[in-house]
């Protein structure tokens, strides 16, 4: 996507998306099937499931980690991106 | 008098979850006088169970993560009064439930506790909302992209990226969401409010809303504290779709520092470009 930004800096300049917990992720797919933005690869080989687009993941969401039954998937923490993003903002980037 | 509802458990039958659904679905018929849906039935012949489905409210019983009691109601376009999801139970709840596909005495205890919890519990008592510091006319600008129409306030609101929005008067401010996002989730099923009292940084979630197409978390657009929800959305969360600006608001908070926040949010003209923007990306 052209111009691709959040809150005025560059996508990829943020590191905001999923991790997964591989000794905890059972390979449901629950959070491929639901995340919208293709942030997740269901994958023929090993992991099955991998984080393929981590800068197509929207800032702040976290809703995939609620479909997970084991846990496995955890997020970078909030205050720190949006230091992050601060940061960047005031820098010009 | 305990509200009677019917009552949708998940059929899981490959985790300790779903067994648990349906004895707190027993225990909850039993205490109040509810009826069960079979989530199996319902799923083959729906007209079946539509007479129950318009007289008393929904109670949904999900085991796990993957919701599949809510996915058959959103399919089914069913509108759900009240939610209860076994795992998160399992990890507040004092009493933990035995490994294994048969509810043990501690599961079955487990299951009648949440029951009572459900059977118990009386609605929160409404809280003043501030709606006379809300009521001033809100005039919109609209642009129209392919078959959509979207509206924006043209002033007097502030947005996230999140499209979430904030409308300030004094030290009080109402979130919601946009115009954007309901036609984008279609109609809404569900509305998980936060809780009263509680504090919120700057992009936490703020509540939840479901709809028969996907779900959302609230990020608010501002820090504070909770001091009122929007009850009326708990009953009928389609007000969001109908006006998601106005009769829409999610939650009443008391600002922490608007200054501060106000930096990181989107004026009305800022937002309308970049609806725009996402219109044109995705549809």
């Amino acid at each position: 996507m052209a111009d691709d930004t959040f809150m005025g800096v560059k996508r990829e300049l943020i590191d905001w998306y999923p991790t997964i917990d591989y000794s905890k992720c059972n390979f449901c797919m629950e959070c491929d099937k639901f995340c919208p933005h293709k942030v997740f690869e269901h994958r023929d080989g090993d992991p099955k499931l991998v984080v393929a687009n981590p800068n197509n993941c929207v800032v702040f969401c976290r809703a995939c980690a609620k479909t997970c039954d084991p846990d496995a998937i955890t997020f970078p923490s909030k205050p720190e991106t949006i230091a992050a993003i601060k940061k960047i903002r005031e820098e010009g980037g | 008098m305990p509200k009677k509802y019917a009552i949708l458990p998940c059929n899981g039958l490959d985790k300790a979850q779903g067994p648990l659904s349906r004895e707190v679905a027993l225990a909850v018929a039993e205490e109040t006088g509810g009826e069960i849906i079979c989530p199996v039935l319902l799923n083959n012949s729906s007209p079946r169970y539509e007479k129950l489905l318009g007289e008393l409210p929904l109670l949904v019983i999900d085991g796990c993560g993957t919701k599949c009691a809510s996915k058959l109601a959103a399919n089914l376009n069913l509108k759900v009064d009240r939610k209860v999801l076994i795992a998160d139970e399992m990890k507040t709840s004092v009493l933990k439930p035995e490994e294994g596909l048969s509810p043990g005495p501690v599961g079955l205890e487990f299951a009648r506790a949440v029951a009572t919890l459900i059977s118990e519990d009386m609605p929160e008592e409404a809280v003043e909302d501030a709606t006379s510091l809300f009521s001033a006319p809100v005039s919109y600008a609209t642009f129209t992209h392919e078959k959509y129409i979207f509206r924006v306030p043209q002033d007097g609101f502030f947005f996230n990226e999140n499209d979430c929005w904030v409308r300030v008067s004094g030290n009080r401010a109402r979130v919601g969401v946009s115009d954007y996002v309901q036609q984008n989730l279609t109609d809404m099923t569900y509305f998980e409010p936060p809780k009263v009292g509680q504090a919120v940084e700057q992009f936490d979630e703020i509540g939840t809303i479901e709809s028969v197409k996907s779900s959302m978390d609230l990020i608010s657009p501002v820090g504070g504290m909770v001091v009122a929800i929007n009850n009326a959305l708990i009953a009928n969360p389609e007000i969001i779709n109908e006006d998601p600006y106005e009769n829409g608001w999610v939650a009443e908070l008391e600002l922490t520092d608007l200054e501060s926040d106000r930096e990181l949010l989107l004026d009305c003209p800022a937002y309308l470009e970049l609806v725009k923007k996402k219109a044109a990306e995705t549809h």
